[in-house]
């Protein structure tokens, strides 16, 4: 994995600063802050994220394929790796890193060739429609926003989703000062 | 206590493989014939219940060719037998009720029905010798719940608990004027549930508290992931539209091992709030114990992001300004 190199670090990093911070090794405030989606709302969340994105980026490809996407999807496996596993949108975008990348690349390409309307999965239009409830309605969309929470029940939906906004959270303070960070070197060498 | 003696006896016989080997030891331990006077009564305290039970209910004694399925007294045994017992008896139908009703008077009728079970026993209506059995009764209940409910009763009813009393019993305390069958006790955990996990969603979402009703806290919460997609999206946009001006590509020209000794040092300046100006002052002030664990072995990676830092890594004094130094002169002639 690209970021392997400098988990170790950062890691270590994390450490010192846990162990400034907890009192005894095993108390359930710590157990707790490194649970639930509280812990994306830590500092040391944050470098830890920021750091390893600063690794990511660097092995970023010069833009053979298109350069934001690139960016999103290494801001978004990063993320998904400072979970630890433990959620399972994390462990979805991990698993689907590769699959969706060569159809996201595919996809440039034949929209470069092709301009191909609607999306990938065509939709039966003569579906009786059947849940009408709004509320299943509701979840069902929410369920395709969260990654790999297709076919979850509702309570470890919501459960994913309290995380995941947690997650994006931290992540976009992160990708703001990481942007801020690379603006201000950019301007400091063309200067 | 007579139909569970009885009921327990064919299952041993059946069940249990070595059970026999434990009949023919256990024969060996029953003292001839018992009194069941008081002075016995602590004899009969040592003896495992149904053994007692047994010695107390004379009349069927010479009647059983086989002695009751009594246990050393091994509690594993013990609890092996009442759950046997509970599989096989005529008790099952009273301790489902017990599981299932939720409502205050059932909660009476296992104790009654213990209480009309041990009732049969005569005279030596020993107090302990029936919180013995109700222990042994207790037992068969948490294990009829553990292995005979689905997981979501068996929340249901931890999570309702009245009160708990001296009994190991989970009892669901239904609220006034609710409903007491099994489903709607399960539909209720369920949506107990889903009620926390969506007010933990509302305390996150900002502005989702005034909103009531679920379908427009779920609206709410949509239109927040979706908008914070979009932001990493904007976000991504811009990183990579400063990324071509910079040279990530670095790998070529230096160690791979430093890598991280640059990533330390990114991390000796980040103050999360106040980024632009406190990169230098609030760094110092603020995270001083970064330093700490920051290593720098060799400083020979160099990044374009590092060029506007090694002032400030100058600033800072890190292992070796000599280091620093160097990344100075390396990163002039690197620089694009």
């Amino acid at each position: 994995m690209a970021e392997s190199p400098s988990v170790a670090n950062p890691d270590a990093n994390s450490t010192v600063s846990r162990k400034r911070r907890k009192i005894d090794p095993d108390s359930p405030t710590r157990i707790l802050a490194e649970t639930g989606p509280t812990r994306w709302r830590t500092q040391a969340e944050q470098q830890i994220y920021s750091s390893k994105l600063m690794g990511a980026l660097r092995h970023i490809r010069r833009p053979d394929s298109g350069g934001h996407a690139a960016v999103r999807d290494a801001a978004d496996r990063v993320l998904a790796i400072s979970a630890r596993g433990k959620t399972r949108w994390s462990r979805a975008i991990l698993t689907n890193r590769l699959s969706l990348r060569l159809a996201h690349i595919n996809r440039k390409h034949k929209k470069a060739a092709k301009p191909s309307a609607g999306k990938s999965r065509p939709r039966k239009p003569a579906v009786l429609q059947k849940k009408l409830p709004p509320v299943q309605s509701k979840v069902k969309v929410l369920s395709r926003l969260v990654p790999g929470c297709r076919k979850v029940s509702l309570p470890n939906l919501l459960e994913e989703t309290t995380d995941y906004i947690a997650a994006l959270e931290m992540q976009v303070k992160a990708m703001t000062f990481i942007t801020g960070l690379l603006n201000a070197g950019q301007n400091f060498t063309s200067s | 206590m007579e139909p569970n003696v009885e009921a327990v006896q064919p299952q041993f016989r059946s069940g249990i493989s070595g059970a026999k080997i434990v009949f023919d030891d256990i024969r060996g331990l029953i003292p001839d014939p018992p009194e069941t006077d008081g002075t016995s009564f602590t004899a009969l305290l040592e003896l495992p219940p149904p053994q007692a039970v047994e010695l107390l209910v004379k009349e069927d004694f010479p009647a059983k060719t086989m002695p009751l399925p009594i246990f050393p007294s091994n509690i594993a045994l013990i609890d092996r037998a009442s759950m046997f017992s509970v599989f096989a008896s005529a008790d099952n139908p009273p301790d489902r009720t017990n599981i299932f009703s939720a409502s205050s008077s059932v909660k009476q009728e296992p104790l009654e029905s213990e209480y009309h079970r041990n009732s049969s026993s005569p005279a030596v209506s020993d107090q302990s010798l029936k919180s013995i059995k109700r222990k042994e009764r207790e037992k068969k209940n948490m294990q009829v719940k553990e292995s005979t409910k689905k997981s979501k009763k068996v929340v249901a009813n931890e999570a309702s608990d009245g009160s708990g009393e001296q009994l190991p019993y989970v009892h669901v305390r239904a609220r006034r004027g609710q409903a007491t069958d099994s489903h709607s006790l399960a539909e209720r955990a369920r949506r107990e549930k889903i009620n926390a996990r969506m007010k933990l969603l509302q305390d996150l979402v900002p502005g989702c508290n005034k909103i009531s009703g679920t379908a427009m806290v779920l609206d709410e919460i949509i239109n927040h992931v979706q908008a914070l997609q979009r932001q990493v999206e904007f976000l991504s946009m811009r990183v990579a539209a400063v990324n071509p001006r910079i040279d990530f590509n670095f790998d070529a020209l230096l160690a791979v091992d430093s890598e991280s000794s640059i990533d330390n040092s990114y991390l000796g300046l980040f103050p999360p709030s106040i980024w632009p100006e406190g990169q230098t002052n609030g760094s110092r002030q603020q995270q001083p114990w970064l330093i700490d664990g920051l290593h720098l072995p060799s400083m020979g990676r160099v990044d374009n992001s590092s060029n506007f830092i090694t002032p400030e890594n100058s600033l800072l004094s890190y292992d070796s300004p000599a280091n620093s130094a160097s990344l100075h002169s390396s990163q002039l002639k690197i620089e694009l």
